[in-house]
């Protein structure tokens, strides 16, 4: 399958002399297109710092990026801001949505900054919010929205221009596990459906069951890179809902 | 998508009240400049309203309405019959009072009332007690001539030869009133609006041979002294010229009286006749001097009103600064409460020009919304205020521009800061 990111001997260090940091310790990574990948660690790991440079906010000490087959750093001066525009959407952990947006506002503006008319714009917000099953929510402004509902357009925002790669940082960390996991489903989905890379920072080890792959980083490295068969995805997709009963029943 | 919008539309309340609070602020930047417009106004009502080209004085004396000038009455004369001239009026115009206590209405009163606060440690004691005279400019004219009274809003013009007047209704006068000036008695039977002098006292108009009764006419008492002592001085003359003090006696006495003197003669110019060339033929009488009606309102307003303009103006420049400076802290405000939203729309890759728009639009449509409402709080509150404030449309689409210009420069500073703004806030939280 076609790589829709790829990073080599990516090094990221912060100062100088006795303050240097070396925050990524050359990664190498390449995630499929329709692929659901999940970085995982500790806090300081690296995950943040991954994350920034694939989202073309930091640029790397050095190393390559290759995304959607254009290497990034090679060449010319690169204009970031277009190439987040057209390839990259982002979910956040509070979904980050423009709250004075409505819904659909939110999902249209990221076509309106490249030029979508806002007849198709419209449409494909539409079309998403019916995808996403928020199809009556479009109209409310993210403060009328569950925090399930906000993510769930959050995800249609970041899908609005069908990036090669979707960033999610910690989509789920804000979520009971219940819409934890109806999130991870829906980005699941989205993957499958699309086509589209997407990379989950998470430290909700609950999830890891709907990925396809888990990324281990310590200390700026990666410590594993395992791949998980559909069978260990489905069984854990599974179990999940026990595990919430289970929680439940010790809450109670 | 318009970002700024949707924001203010979001922000309602908090956008409604700035602008209300800067528009409160711009209504007084209005006020200033209605205030300067009343001014000027004044200063040129009366000339305006005569509608003469030309201004003949005495020599060396600045004009009328600055100076009391003086000149035979039978001067016009001479003037209406050069070429050129259409009309020659004799005029007759000085300030005047009667005993009749201002008009005060329960805002007038508080005005009052504020002023005297204000100022209280400012004055001696009784220097400002509400007066009892009411002070006017009298301006005679002759009938059928230019110099009467410009439009009657109430009653009629004066058509009798003596005892009557038309006023301004700022001299609280009602029709059909009488008032009482050098003994004689005059009724009111017309009404002007907003005919005042530079220094805002309201105008009234007498005929011309009322006016000199009035304003020329000696007391009786202080006439007689004057006669018993000419007589005194020529009776010396009478051993030496005995035939000579009897005539002499009675010339001294009539001089006394003469009450044919006049302040100035309005000239219109003919049709096609140059009028520097006519007053330049005038100002060849050696004893004359001649104004246009532009150097006559010139002398008042930048003789008599300068200062006050030029205070007035600085003031309303100053107001001006301070509203740049509040439009640019509201917008400041505004810009900090969406740090985090400007980080997301970085991060998902709005054009940064669209992001320093939206902050620019918000702060000028703040002004301009601010412009308008100031304008029109200011267009209903000008009735209200003691002298005349008159701002026009043209001064609100003159703030529209400069209000514009003061938004997009007091936005430059929540711009910098949302520069600022870095997109990874966002990320890794």
């Amino acid at each position: 399958m076609e790589q829709a990111i790829e990073t080599k001997k990516l090094v990221m260090t912060y100062g100088q002399g006795r303050t240097k940091v070396e925050a990524l310790k050359g990664i190498d990574l390449a995630v499929k297109k329709g692929e659901l990948l999940a970085i995982m660690g500790p806090s300081g790991s690296g995950k943040t710092t991954l994350l920034m440079i694939l989202g073309l906010v930091t640029v790397p000490t050095s190393g390559e990026l290759i995304l959607d087959g254009d290497n990034i750093y090679k060449g010319g001066k690169r204009d970031f801001q277009r190439l987040r525009r057209e390839k990259i959407g982002f979910i956040f952990q509070f979904s980050n949505l423009i709250p004075f947006l409505t819904a659909e506002e939110n999902i249209t503006l990221p076509m309106d900054l490249i030029g979508t008319s806002a007849g198709k714009a419209h449409a494909r917000a539409a079309e998403l919010l019916d995808y996403l099953e928020v199809t009556d929510r479009g109209a409310q402004l993210p403060e009328k929205l569950s925090g399930g509902e906000r993510q769930r357009v959050a995800i249609a925002r970041a899908l609005a221009n069908s990036p090669a790669m979707i960033l999610a940082d910690e989509p789920t960390a804000s979520l009971d596990t219940d819409r934890g996991l109806s999130v991870m489903r829906m980005l699941r989905k989205v993957s499958t459906d699309h086509g589209t890379a997407i990379l989950v920072v998470t430290h909700d080890e609950r999830m890891i069951g709907e990925v396809d792959r888990v990324l281990q980083l310590v200390d700026g490295a990666v410590t594993s890179d395992e791949s998980q068969s559909k069978n260990q995805i489905q069984g854990a997709t599974k179990t999940a809902p026990n595990t919430v009963e289970r929680s439940e029943q010790v809450a109670t | 998508m318009n970002l700024a919008l949707k924001d203010a539309r979001y922000h309602i309340f908090k956008f409604i009240s700035s602008t209300i609070g800067v528009s409160l602020l711009l209504m007084v930047v209005f006020v200033l400049g209605g205030i300067i417009r009343g001014v000027i106004l004044d200063s040129s009502t009366v000339v305006v309203a005569t509608n003469a080209h030309l201004w003949v004085v005495q020599k060396d004396w600045l004009g009328p309405f600055v100076e009391v000038s003086k000149l035979p009455e039978d001067y016009y004369h001479a003037i209406q019959s050069m070429h050129g001239v259409a009309e020659a009026s004799p005029l007759v115009m000085a300030w005047d009072h009667i005993d009749h206590p201002p008009a005060s209405s329960g805002l007038m009163m508080f005005m009052y009332r504020n002023a005297r606060l204000g100022t209280q440690t400012m004055v001696e004691p009784y220097w400002f007690d509400m007066v009892r005279e009411l002070r006017f400019l009298l301006i005679g004219y002759e009938a059928d001539h230019i110099g009467g009274p410009p439009m009657i809003i109430a009653g009629r013009g004066i058509e009798a030869s003596h005892y009557e007047v038309v006023a301004d209704v700022k001299t609280g006068l009602r029709l059909g009133e009488m008032i009482r000036m050098r003994g004689f008695d005059y009724k009111v039977v017309g009404l002007t609006k907003n005919i005042v002098g530079f220094n805002a006292d309201p105008v009234i108009y007498a005929r011309l041979e009322d006016a000199q009764n009035i304003l020329f006419e000696p007391d009786p008492n202080l006439l007689r002294n004057i006669r018993r002592r000419t007589g005194a001085q020529l009776s010396g003359a009478e051993a030496v010229a005995p035939r000579l003090a009897e005539p002499a006696m009675r010339k001294a006495s009539s001089l006394s009286e003469n009450l044919h003197m006049i302040n100035a003669i309005a000239v219109r110019v003919e049709p096609g006749v140059s009028i520097e060339e006519v007053a330049a033929e005038i100002r060849h009488w050696k004893h004359l001097e001649v104004y246009t009606s532009a150097r006559q309102v010139n002398i008042q307003l930048m003789g008599a009103n300068r200062l006050i303009l030029m205070q007035l103006s600085l003031f309303r420049l100053l107001l001006l600064i301070i509203a740049g400076v509040i439009i640019g802290l509201i917008t400041y405000t505004f810009t900090l409460d969406k740090i985090k939203d400007i980080a997301v729309l970085k991060l998902l890759g709005t054009q940064t020009t669209r992001i320093y728009s939206m902050i620019i639009q918000q702060a000028v449509l703040m002004g301009l919304l601010g412009t308008v409402m100031g304008a029109m709080m200011e267009f209903a509150a000008e009735p209200y205020f003691p002298r005349r404030v008159t701002a026009t449309l043209g001064d609100m689409a003159q703030m529209l521009v400069i209000i514009t210009i003061i938004s997009i420069l007091a936005s430059l500073v929540a711009v910098r800061r949302a520069m600022q703004v870095d997109p990874r806030l966002v990320l890794g939280t």
